[in-house]
């Protein structure tokens, strides 16, 4: 069966025909959304997929003008901070540990494996109701300070993907470097980091994306129900609670827009980077 | 080196601390109450120091935990209540026990007090065996911090954070499984105290425990159901949909790739609102289909029990597959990425091998394709399972707000039918403040998850492979 001949071409026609059907599919509700945000009625519509008449106001209101319910300005910034703040603890503790459990041989680190795998298995609210306490103790719920610790302080539970990375690189490297009298700071900092490159940009972008992608634990730290102290997933499901959607619901789409934009830039650009982390972390388990 | 000391580690340790003890110099003895005396007796005075400070600190911690401790036994006896003070002539708080404070505090100072007398002996040991060396000046201790102990600058805040963030609220958490701590009981007002195995009992016994075994059966059938299907149809799709854009005479792969990867980029409680809105009793979906007519047939053949919509989201038969199909559209895309990279990997000569022994396109994926992805993905499959019975995000934004059940005994419980344990769990914490039975539900996750990993528990840790590619 050549390419050329009719039953060939009529099967390359029909690939591309599944494959486009289904590219649809998969965009049908999010083209929805965008839809939504650009339409007159500011509940959900329900009379029709494209909107009778097209207009900007949601966003007008989304960015300026801020009431009770709706500070998304405010909640972007919120958000923002905290995922910045995130990405550096989260990603230094991932790659420090994955680098010491994958290059370093010392006592207990079997049992630190062991043990990181262990606590993954639980699911990670249920601690959350104790941490709550804690941190109301302190006075750090309903703060970012607060947010920033608990998305950051347990991550380096997560180096599983990371070490495989590490495992891959040539030890006669670093033996290399030892003979040259580095010590392994430099040998970690100077040449294993630079070689980890995929690793490194695939968990700053895990964990940037944390903040903007979580809800639950955002939900049971920040419960003041005060708006503006809320992250992007929180304030945004505000708006389409039972009370609020018909009143808000384009706003949420317009802001769901929004959010989504820089994001889904980001795990595009990134895909290449995505694709060799994730692959060489699973190749290793 | 790893080695010997693992499967040395209790009992010659102990004979090595036996001997210290036994024969070590006045200052090795001494160690046990301070632990600066081996460098006071050098005089090495700022490793003296430091030393010091250090003991202290940890001493100060375990004192300030040990009123806590102390009431860990009847997590506090004195009831919160307004007394008259005739100073400021108003009400004030007396003096009350916060049991969850003592439950945390207490444990904190179980650890603190354990880790102290481990590292008190250690640090005997330790002078035991440099009794008659220089100690390491500050200086050389800092150094070695960045060569050989480099494992230590590294772990220690990872560890530390995760101990704190993790470990103890687990412990917390199992601890409470055996409290009374509900509604009736909730602090600081009130006080919890231990009940034993009740709540375990409640979860089973069908007379006794007020909807909570009817509920726990339900949930945990659907659960597991849910997490079968939804790891099998979405690794399965995946991997199909991976290799028809790999497939040789597509065109345009990225485009295609960007838009599955699109539907996955935007945050979920964006896309998967947006969907829950798509699908509502009152939404465009069912605006469309009654239109076209098919509601009506629908219920005419008596598929719907509802007339006028089709209550995709709101009607147990409907919304559970309806949850896998939309788990469908989030997951597929995720396991499209992971498998195009490992496709990209599979040897070229072992697909054109096989076809020139004449293989058909079904062969080659049946025979190769397949056992090779399996291979290489097993792992990933398996934290996918546990991943999904505890896949939070997707039933909870679905069904927040939206579907109630019409079962009575479920809803006493807190639960419904489509719900998993984990977001049972969070509708008991945050609805009905029943921490004891989500405690216990939180343990139960904890044995489903690690039955489900413990078969791939030492591949995944346990990688054989991991020296050979260094």
């Amino acid at each position: 069966m050549s390419r050329t001949s009719p039953a060939g071409r009529l099967s390359v026609f029909l690939r591309h025909g599944l494959l486009i059907l289904l590219a649809i599919l998969w965009l049908i509700p999010i083209l929805w959304l965008v839809l939504a945000s650009f339409g007159t009625d500011s509940g959900p519509n329900i009379r029709s997929f494209i909107p009778q008449s097209f207009t900007l106001d949601h966003y007008r209101e989304l960015l300026f003008g801020s009431d009770s319910v709706s500070q998304f300005p405010q909640w972007f910034l919120n958000t923002l901070i905290t995922s910045i703040f995130t990405c550096i603890i989260s990603t230094s503790f991932v790659l420090m540990t994955a680098y010491a459990m994958s290059c370093l041989r010392f006592p207990g680190r079997r049992l630190l494996m062991d043990a990181a795998v262990i606590i993954n298995l639980f699911p990670g609210f249920l601690g959350m109701i104790a941490v709550y306490f804690i941190l109301r103790e302190l006075g750090l719920t309903n703060s970012l300070t607060g947010l920033v610790i608990v998305y950051s302080a347990g991550s380096g539970t997560g180096y599983l993907i990371a070490k495989g990375f590490f495992d891959t690189l040539s030890r006669s490297l670093r033996e290399a470097a030892w003979l040259e009298g580095a010590n392994e700071a430099v040998v970690f900092l100077r040449i294993m980091l630079p070689l980890a490159k995929p690793i490194v940009v695939y968990t700053v972008i895990n964990s940037f994306l944390v903040p903007w992608m979580d809800f639950l634990l955002a939900s049971i730290m920040l419960n003041s129900g005060v708006a503006d102290d809320k992250t992007v997933a929180l304030g945004l499901f505000s708006m389409v609670d039972k009370t609020n959607r018909n009143r808000y619901f384009a706003q949420f789409c317009a802001g769901g827009v929004l959010v989504s934009l820089p994001i889904s830039i980001l795990f595009i650009i990134m895909q290449r980077f995505y694709v060799e982390g994730i692959s060489a972390g699973a190749v290793k388990g | 080196m790893e080695r010997r000391r693992r499967t040395g580690f209790p009992g010659s340790w102990l004979q090595e601390l036996v001997t210290a003890l036994r024969h070590g110099t006045c200052s090795v003895r001494l160690t046990l109450l301070c632990w600066a005396s081996p460098a006071l007796a050098r005089r090495q005075w700022p490793r003296a120091l430091v030393t010091l400070l250090a003991q202290l600190l940890s001493v100060s911690g375990i004192l300030l935990c040990l009123p806590s401790v102390m009431k860990l036994g009847t997590l506090g006896t004195v009831q919160a209540q307004r007394i008259y003070d005739p100073i400021s002539r108003r009400n004030v708080w007396n003096d009350y026990d916060h049991s969850f404070l003592i439950l945390v505090f207490g444990i904190i100072g179980l650890l603190l007090a354990a880790w102290y007398a481990v590292s008190t002996l250690q640090r005997v040991i330790h002078a035991h065996r440099t009794s008659c060396q220089t100690l390491h000046t500050l200086r050389q201790e800092a150094a070695a911090l960045l060569g050989p102990r480099f494992h230590r600058t590294l772990l220690t805040l990872p560890v530390l954070g995760s101990l704190l963030i993790s470990v103890v609220p687990l412990l917390i958490m199992a601890a409470i499984a055996f409290t009374n701590y509900d509604r009736n009981h909730l602090v600081p007002t009130n006080l919890f105290t231990w009940v034993g195995l009740d709540n375990f009992r409640s979860l089973i016994s069908l007379t006794t425990g007020g909807g909570f075994a009817h509920a726990f059966r339900t949930v945990l059938v659907w659960t597991l159901t849910w997490a079968v299907l939804a790891t099998a149809s979405c690794y399965i799709g995946g991997i199909l949909l991976a290799m028809l854009i790999a497939h040789r005479d597509i065109r345009c792969k990225r485009l295609f790739r960007t838009c599955f990867t699109v539907a996955m980029a935007v945050p979920q409680f964006v896309s998967l609102l947006a969907v829950r809105s798509f699908f509502a009793d009152v939404g465009i979906v069912n605006t469309f289909l009654k239109s076209i007519g098919v509601t009506d047939w629908l219920h005419s053949i008596g598929a719907i029990p509802t007339s006028g919509y089709v209550p995709f989201l709101t009607h147990p038969s409907w919304a559970r597959p309806m949850l896998l199909l939309i788990n469908l559209w989030v997951g597929v895309p995720y396991q499209m990425l992971i498998a195009t990279g490992v496709l990209m990997n599979i040897p070229r000569e072992l697909t054109e091998a096989a076809r020139i022994d004449g293989a058909g396109s079904w062969q080659v994926f049946r025979h190769i394709t397949m056992p090779y992805v399996l291979f290489i993905t097993g792992p990933s499959l398996v934290s996918a399972l546990v991943a999904n019975v505890n896949n939070f995000s997707v039933i909870w934004l679905l069904s927040r707000d939206v579907y109630t059940t019409a079962d009575q005994l479920l809803a006493t419980a807190g639960a419904t039918e489509i719900d998993l344990l984990v977001t049972w769990l969070y509708r008991l914490t945050q609805d009905q403040s029943n921490y004891r039975m989500a405690a216990v539900i939180g343990m139960l996750v904890f044995v489903v998850c690690s039955l489900l990993t413990l078969t791939a528990f030492r591949r995944l840790t346990r990688n054989d492979m991991e020296e050979s590619f260094q």
